[in-house]
């Protein structure tokens, strides 16, 4: 059923959290779109923004396919999201050691082979583990990792980092100029405070185009393969492994598949970063990156795409804020203890009250075509509120 | 510098992750759960000190080089480290009604907000108890070993830490419960041993001694926000090492742990070219390596599959 068709049938089908976050989501929106309009926020900065968030929600979503589908505990979410950003930055930076001035196609392809390699052999040891060996292990080699990209300065240019590196599409025969070519437009709404959409307007806009590409496919490809039987059985593996292997699935080989679409995902959003930033250092590995990660997954919902998105855009929105809290003279504290705090409450907090985040996942696992419409959800009587196993009153 | 050396630096680290990979062994197995924020336990022993050292000061005579009121100062932070943690257990994971693994991610989100309270209170800089500098005891330098009394006194101390507890769990009433409970805590619980009692106290008695190991670290090095969770991985491997579950193995996982971080450097003067910016990341491999060959570590029994 779609939303433009229906609009009144989509709303009534929504659950009450659904509809709540539609709301919130439209105030926030309504609210973005005001502040642009009246020149409070600048166009490029909030394209800027938009990109971040995306690239927090590709993150997430390959995070999702391992912790949400397949119960794989991955903490080295940045190494993977940096061995991206680093494949891509020295194929293209102008002080690569290695290669530098390359097209972005080609860093594109040699980080995301670059992660699935690395994730190949993280996996090889790690994914016979028990569930919090692996969380160990993974935050163990992602230190590795961090450590080697710092200290091989002849391969990475260690703490120096990359820099010079071009944006994804300088090198296209129409979008290279576009940004020169766009003239710059001016709007008024608000008597004396004009928004200028100029060149850096339209430089962010390619960017976030090309996020909207990425993510567009991720999430496709991730929708596609989680409704397949590819799909059920890793889920299958999240609730019972041992079950799994009783049904004579290799478990091992379906997890290390798993690992590596997730960890190419995660490397997905390096390559964007990159090419957002144009700069990249060993600071992109700190594992604080793993846990924004973290924290974007479990609120959004373990094992919710949809909830992987909201959580990317989440966790950007405690990123700047902290930012803008922290900048207040007369608040004695810094902004970066503040997102700390933030972050670690929010883990709490949603680990006591919400476990199952705030969009855990509905009927997005469930072919359209499956879904018996008329079926009653669940019998008029006879069923319990509460699961099995709690008082028998 | 010399093998002998870096043995010395080695046996006063070790005594740091010592004091720490007890605590996270025991909470591991009594409390059923990897605690990623038994680093930043550390560090909230290490600040509880440098306040409370602040308030009484140097007074008293001085042992090897060190005030008895930064004694007194470690014994607060000793308990501050367990007053946090019984608070943290209360507060935060005894309400909550999921398994072992949403209890690890719990304890990230707890590990952060330490670490966020303590910046907003002494800020990102590094500190130093104000002890005043020490120089090498002249005794030792013939035969090249540069220790301080301070690393004297932290090797000494940890040991009477140690010692005591190896006098608790064998001749105490608690410690054989506290055996029998991290063995099999269902048996434990049907042999009529207050199991939520016991857990209380192994929060107290691992935190308590993380707290000791904090202040120690702060003496050894200087005091940092970041400087228990940077730790806490050297700890895992410490503890993977010894065998999750086991507080003898935790002591002797400590120990090579410790001497293996310190003893990097030897690898590069023999022609391995592993630098000492490695040093962690040597102990990270030997702990994914234990993991592989043999999960339950030197000092574990059983496999176990759930739990151990």
């Amino acid at each position: 059923m779609s939303v433009l068709s229906d609009p009144r049938g989509y709303w009534d089908e929504l659950t009450a959290t659904e509809r709540g976050v539609t709301a919130a989501l439209g105030l926030v929106v309504f609210g973005l779109v005001l502040a642009l309009l009246t020149g409070a926020l600048g166009a490029s900065y909030f394209l800027f923004l938009f990109g971040l968030a995306g690239m927090y929600a590709l993150l997430s979503l390959g995070l999702n396919s391992q912790w949400g589908f397949t119960g794989l505990i991955n903490f080295s979410v940045a190494a993977f999201f940096g061995l991206g950003a680093y494949g891509a930055a020295l194929m293209t930076a102008g002080n690569s050691p290695i290669a530098g001035g390359l097209n972005p196609v080609v860093g594109l392809l040699v980080g995301l082979v670059l992660a699935a390699v690395v994730a190949v052999a993280i996996g090889i040891p790690t994914l016979r583990l028990r569930a919090d060996y692996l969380a160990i292990a993974t935050l163990g080699l992602a230190e590795v990792i961090r450590l080697i990209v710092l200290n091989e300065r002849q391969w990475t240019n260690g703490s120096q980092g990359l820099r010079g590196i071009p944006t994804f599409f300088e090198d296209w025969p129409v979008l290279g100029t576009f940004t020169e070519v766009m003239p710059a437009i001016e709007v008024e709404l608000v008597p004396g405070s004009p928004v200028v959409f100029g060149t850096s307007f339209w430089q962010q806009s390619l960017n976030v185009a090309l996020l909207l590409i990425f993510l567009g496919s991720a999430f496709l490809i991730l929708r596609r393969a989680q409704r397949s039987p590819w799909g059920r059985l890793l889920r299958t593996i999240r609730s019972d492994e041992d079950l799994a292997k009783a049904l004579g699935k290799n478990t091992y080989s379906y997890k290390m598949q798993s690992f590596v679409l997730g960890s190419v995902i995660m490397a997905l959003a390096g390559v964007f970063y990159a090419h957002l930033n144009l700069f990249v250092n060993p600071g992109d590995l700190d594992p604080i990156t793993t846990f924004y990660v973290w924290v974007a997954v479990i609120l959004g919902g373990s094992g919710s795409n949809r909830g992987a998105l909201l959580g990317g855009f989440v966790v950007v929105a405690i990123r700047e804020g902290s930012r803008f809290v922290g900048d207040i003279a007369w608040l004695p504290v810094g902004s970066a203890p503040l997102r700390l705090l933030a972050i670690g409450l929010l883990i709490i907090l949603v680990m006591r009250f919400r476990p199952q985040g705030i969009l855990p996942p509905q009927r997005e696992l469930i072919w359209p075509s499956a879904v018996d419409n008329a079926a009653p959800s669940r019998p008029d009587r006879g069923v319990r509120d509460a699961k099995g196993g709690g008082s028998d009153d | 510098m010399s093998l002998i050396e870096y043995a010395a630096n080695g046996v006063v680290y070790s005594s740091i992750i010592v004091l720490g990979s007890i605590g996270l062994s025991l909470i591991y197995s009594i409390a059923g759960f990897a605690n990623f924020a038994h680093g930043d336990t550390l560090t909230v022993g290490a600040y509880a000190a440098l306040v409370s050292f602040g308030v009484v000061g140097g007074v008293g005579f001085s042992v090897l080089g060190l005030p008895m009121g930064f004694f007194l100062a470690l014994l607060v932070g000793i308990a501050v480290a367990a007053v946090v943690a019984i608070v943290t257990e209360k507060l935060v994971y005894e309400p909550l009604d999921i398994g072992s693994i949403g209890l690890l991610i719990t304890s990230i989100g707890v590990a952060f907000v330490y670490r966020a309270l303590i910046q907003m209170g002494f800020g990102a800089d590094a500190i130093r108890y104000d002890v005043g500098a020490v120089r090498p005891i002249e005794a030792l330098l013939p035969y090249g070993i540069r220790l301080t009394q301070h690393d004297v006194a932290i090797v000494i101390s940890a040991a009477v830490l140690v010692t005591g507890l190896h006098v608790l769990l064998q001749h105490t009433d608690l410690g054989r419960k506290m055996r029998a409970m991290a063995d099999n805590p269902d048996l434990a619980r049907a042999s009529g041993i207050r199991t939520y009692r016991i857990k209380l106290w192994s929060w107290i008695i691992g935190a308590g001694l993380a707290g000791a190991g904090g202040v120690f670290l702060g003496l050894f090095n200087q005091l940092l926000p970041r400087m228990g969770f940077n730790l806490l991985l050297v700890i895992f491997a410490a503890v993977i090492l010894g065998g999750i579950g086991s507080v003898y193995g935790a002591m002797l996982g400590g120990f090579l742990i410790g001497m293996v971080v310190q003893l990097t450097p030897i690898l590069s003067d023999v022609g391995i070219p592993i630098g000492i910016e490695y040093a962690n990341a040597v102990a990270f491999l030997i702990m994914v390596a234990v993991l592989l060959v043999r999960p339950t570590g030197i000092a574990g029994e059983a496999v176990g599959g759930e739990g151990v």
